[in-house]
């Protein structure tokens, strides 16, 4: 256990070559950490700079985040835009249908708690968390690049904290 | 056309049952009775001069109270619709008197197509019934909405904040 604590992945060099002794818990996060697929869930405004974050001045992809269009092939879904009553049921869905580990980033003002339409209206549900469970908020309208940038690699800080155990099929992750 | 020939034209076709409502703006405001609004949409649509074939927008308003400057002092619902002609390049704006108990109307999506998604609007958010319409689902709320007509005047909801008076 004192290797463990000492550095992440011991290298010890040995005639012909080396052996990297690490924890499983190190390797998976890592490996999770710099390959989080993101299923484009762009509904509104947000969608936009989620785009361009995307495109080639502002890249995700040298984090190793591609796109995907399926929630069933995405580890991560960014809510991005104002979110209606009606397509609350829809979210939902969607998000039931990712694998599990699975993760939210609330991207903008109106994914995080109703934005400029906090007040005065009756079809914008106030928040993205009251139907499922987020993990990184965004504020902004809509956030910089670089902010969504710097979220998930919040969110990449969050995975390399994690443990084995969590994803364990007794504990359910909401 | 100019904006006085729309309005001389319609007042000898319809007489006592327009209403031109004076102000500034560049094309014909006009009232129109309720019960010659399907042969008014009819004649501005089909007539040759007017050429009004363009449907861009049907709106629901609710006046609850005494309202100033609007033409009428009573409680009512109205119908607005804008209307423009491609060919003629002029708009107008005709709007009809609904009463405030149970407002309907006719439909006129068998004249202008584009009505058709703007009356299931207003059925659902303000409960103006279109009668004759031939699709009247609900188009924008919740499948299971169950709170009222959410744009009447002093509608409240569950999720409904209020913005706080300053």
């Amino acid at each position: 256990m004192g290797v463990i604590e000492k550095v992440p992945a011991y290298i010890e060099k040995i005639p012909g070559g080396g052996i990297v002794t690490t924890s499983m818990d190190w390797v998976l996060n890592q490996s999770r950490a710099s390959s989080i697929w993101y299923m484009l869930f762009g509904l509104a405004c947000c969608a936009i700079e989620m785009m361009a974050t995307g495109a080639s001045r502002y890249d995700f992809d040298r984090f190793g985040m591609i796109f995907r269009a399926s929630p069933r092939q995405a580890d991560l879904m960014f809510v991005a835009g104002t979110v209606t009553h009606k397509m609350a049921k829809r979210v939902k869905i969607l998000h039931e249908q990712m694998a599990e580990p699975r993760y939210v980033i609330a991207m903008g003002g109106c994914a995080c708690n109703g934005g400029p339409f906090y007040y005065d209206c009756y079809s914008v549900l106030k928040g993205i968390d009251k139907v499922i469970p987020v993990d990184v908020y965004i504020p902004g309208c809509p956030p910089r690049p670089e902010s969504l940038m710097e979220g998930c690699l919040r969110l990449q800080e969050k995975i390399k904290r994690e443990k084995l155990s969590d994803w364990s099929s007794d504990r359910k992750n909401a | 056309m100019t904006k006085e020939d729309i309005i001389r034209k319609l007042q000898d076709k319809f007489g006592s049952d327009l209403e031109v409502v004076q102000n500034n703006q560049p094309e014909p405001f006009v009232y129109i009775s309720k019960d010659k609004y399907r042969e008014f949409c009819r004649h501005v649509k089909t007539d040759p001069e007017l050429d009004f074939d363009f449907l861009f927008q049907l709106a629901g308003v609710h006046y609850p109270m005494p309202s100033a400057g609007s033409g009428s002092s009573d409680e009512r619902f109205e119908v607005v619709l804008s209307l423009s002609s491609h060919a003629k390049i002029h708009r107008m704006v005709a709007k009809v008197k609904l009463d405030i108990i149970d407002p309907e109307i006719e439909t006129i999506s068998d004249i202008w197509a584009a009505a058709n998604w703007y009356e299931r609007e207003s059925m659902e958010l303000f409960g103006i019934k279109f009668l004759h319409h031939p699709d009247p689902r609900p188009l924008l709320l919740v499948e299971d909405w169950e709170f009222g007509y959410p744009m009447r005047k002093g509608w409240t909801g569950p999720d409904f904040i209020p913005m706080p008076e300053k």
